[in-house]
């Protein structure tokens, strides 16, 4: 087969059509770079993996968001604290979610999401090409310390040149690590993500979840209910005629307790107020992810002399127990990276200096200062695991279980019992006054 | 006062009846590569240095295997999901990983 030739006929390569990627594509292509874009899998979206809930607003900024395939608006959240047997949960419907635009929060599916992304970078002027994996990145002069002028690939002429490169591969990743843009992750820093997509008719779906037309839910579940001794948690996502059901977890403690995930998640899926919205669901996929969430501090330097980092790749996810956000940022990393590679190659270079525009407007930008100001809630969480995800649920299952006890006690008896399970569990008044300080940044 | 955690299982729960890992695989899309993108860099660390099989642990499609704490992890590479968690989790990284070249691997459909 004739293979036409890509060396050193684009402006920039874009390796991985995620959604880092084809962000990037699109903001350069949409800035008249010839762009090229490098995606391992048949097509986009087959080799990405995610909960999911889509934030918006950014993609909105750069393409017909009412054109795009969304599964479902989210009408509904829901935090779920499970113990073994219990749940205690907040569920939220504000009305304002039903009103377009919906408050920017989508249930989608990577499958057909990522493959029409990718097609809008296509329709601006990129170039994709499938099936094309980057083994490694080429410097100049082959140096170790020479800047980045292209990408190795398994095609049969593999070397792809180029002046300026954007990574965005995704959370495994072997070329930034291969040439040195990135450190191996610390497993302390990544997370384990099993997910099942089961099939339902619509009509089960909406009478189960309580859905009308294209409303959809965001379930997330902590506690040892959902993940067992682990620090993580449960999610069940609603898409127009599948769920989405899932763990997600430490590394560390699944070495640690050996805990595999098709167990974790079996157990999830079994809990007393899981099994009853998940029951009869064919599974239809079974995926699996890992996910970077070492926070602000495990992000790597975003740029070297001719390359970017974006996404996954670059560590840019939030987890805060109440935030479970990474594709949003990704859109963004890969918008803000596109466009100070459109700015540097119209200066004529592209060295760290010229590519700097990039990091300086993401630390502007709502990625970075989330992750800075929930920069604390990782390592609280790990510090305050017995607390966080085995004594408080049960303390609140116990305490609820005992306030609503209809017996023919006065009720007197019952909330005083109840108010010192609580207390019990925190720590007397000074212990909650304390822990309440500790995690006020969560609510400022 | 009633405790939370009983080990009876509780009545009204309905079986989830979840499918095996096997069964959960078949359902995903896969095309053939002939040679392991996963592998074991020293075969001996995993003999002489390894007594908790994280790999093992960690990973969701049943890819690595092992019969005991002195055994090199056998890899059924072909039911991989590419996530990855291997590589993060072996603390002696001892995991080698490329990702399956042209499009080879898993496809996901939904993802």
């Amino acid at each position: 087969m004739e293979t036409p030739n890509y060396d050193n006929e684009f402006d920039a390569i874009v390796v991985g059509a995620g959604l880092a990627g084809s962000a990037a594509a699109l903001t350069m292509a949409s800035q008249d770079l010839d762009v090229l874009v490098l995606e391992r899998g048949q097509s986009p979206g087959t080799k990405n993996v995610f909960g999911g809930v889509l934030y918006t607003p950014t993609v909105r900024e750069l393409v017909d968001v009412d054109d795009a395939p969304l599964q479902r608006y989210v009408a509904e959240k829901r935090y779920g604290m499970l113990t073994e047997t219990d749940e205690t949960a907040v569920t939220m419907r504000p009305g304002e979610w039903l009103q377009e635009p919906h408050n920017d929060s989508y249930t989608v599916l990577r499958g057909s999401f990522d493959e029409w992304f990718a097609e809008q970078a296509v329709d601006a002027g990129a170039t994709l090409l499938t099936e094309t994996t980057v083994t490694d990145l080429v410097r100049e002069g082959d140096r170790e310390d020479g800047r980045v002028v292209g990408v190795e690939t398994d095609r049969p002429d593999g070397t792809i040149r180029a002046p300026v490169v954007v990574v965005a591969e995704g959370a495994n990743s072997l070329v930034s690590e291969g040439a040195g843009l990135r450190d191996h992750h610390d497993r302390e820093d990544v997370a384990v993500a099993a997910k099942e997509v089961l099939q339902f008719d619509r009509d089960t779906i909406e009478e189960r979840f309580h859905l009308d037309g294209d409303q959809g839910v965001a379930y997330n579940y902590f506690g040892e209910g959902a993940v067992g001794d682990a620090v993580g948690g449960g999610f069940i996502y609603t898409n127009k005629r599948t769920v989405s059901v899932g763990v997600a977890y430490s590394i560390e403690d699944a070495a640690a307790g050996r805990q595999n995930p098709q167990d974790t998640l079996d157990a999830f899926k079994q809990h007393p107020a899981v099994a009853p919205l998940v029951r009869g669901g064919r599974t239809v996929e079974y995926s699996a992810h890992a996910i970077p969430e070492g926070g602000i501090d495990a992000v790597p330097d975003l740029v070297s002399d001719g390359a970017l980092l974006a996404g996954d790749a670059a560590g840019l996810v939030l987890n805060n127990g109440v935030h479970l956000e990474g594709t949003n940022m990704a859109v963004e990393s890969g918008y803000r990276a596109g466009r100070a590679v459109a700015a540097a190659v119209d200066d004529g270079r592209v060295d760290d200096r010229a590519l700097a525009t990039y990091p300086e407007a993401l630390a502007e930008s709502f990625v970075v200062r989330n992750l800075q100001h929930y920069d604390f809630f990782q390592e609280l969480a790990v510090d305050d695991r017995e607390f966080l995800f085995s004594e408080l649920p049960r303390a609140l299952a116990d305490a609820e279980t005992e306030y609503f006890a209809v017996d023919r006690e006065p009720k007197e008896a019952h909330a005083e019992a109840a108010k010192d399970r609580l207390l019990d569990a925190t720590g007397g008044y000074v212990g909650a006054a304390k822990r309440a300080w500790k995690y006020r940044k969560l609510l400022s | 006062m009633s405790t939370t955690t009983d080990s009876q299982p509780l009545p009204d729960v309905p079986d989830v009846e979840n499918a095996s890992t096997e069964d959960r695989l078949y359902a995903d899309k896969y095309t053939d590569h002939d040679e392991s993108h996963l592998g074991v860099k020293v075969p001996g660390f995993c003999v002489e240095k390894c007594d908790t099989g994280d790999c093992v642990s960690v990973c969701p499609a049943d890819v690595w295997r092992r019969d005991g704490d002195d055994e090199v992890p056998t890899i059924a590479y072909e039911n991989c999901l590419e996530c990855g968690s291997c590589r993060f989790a072996c603390p002696h990284n001892n995991v080698t990983w490329e990702y399956p070249e042209r499009g080879a691997g898993v496809s996901y459909k939904y993802g």
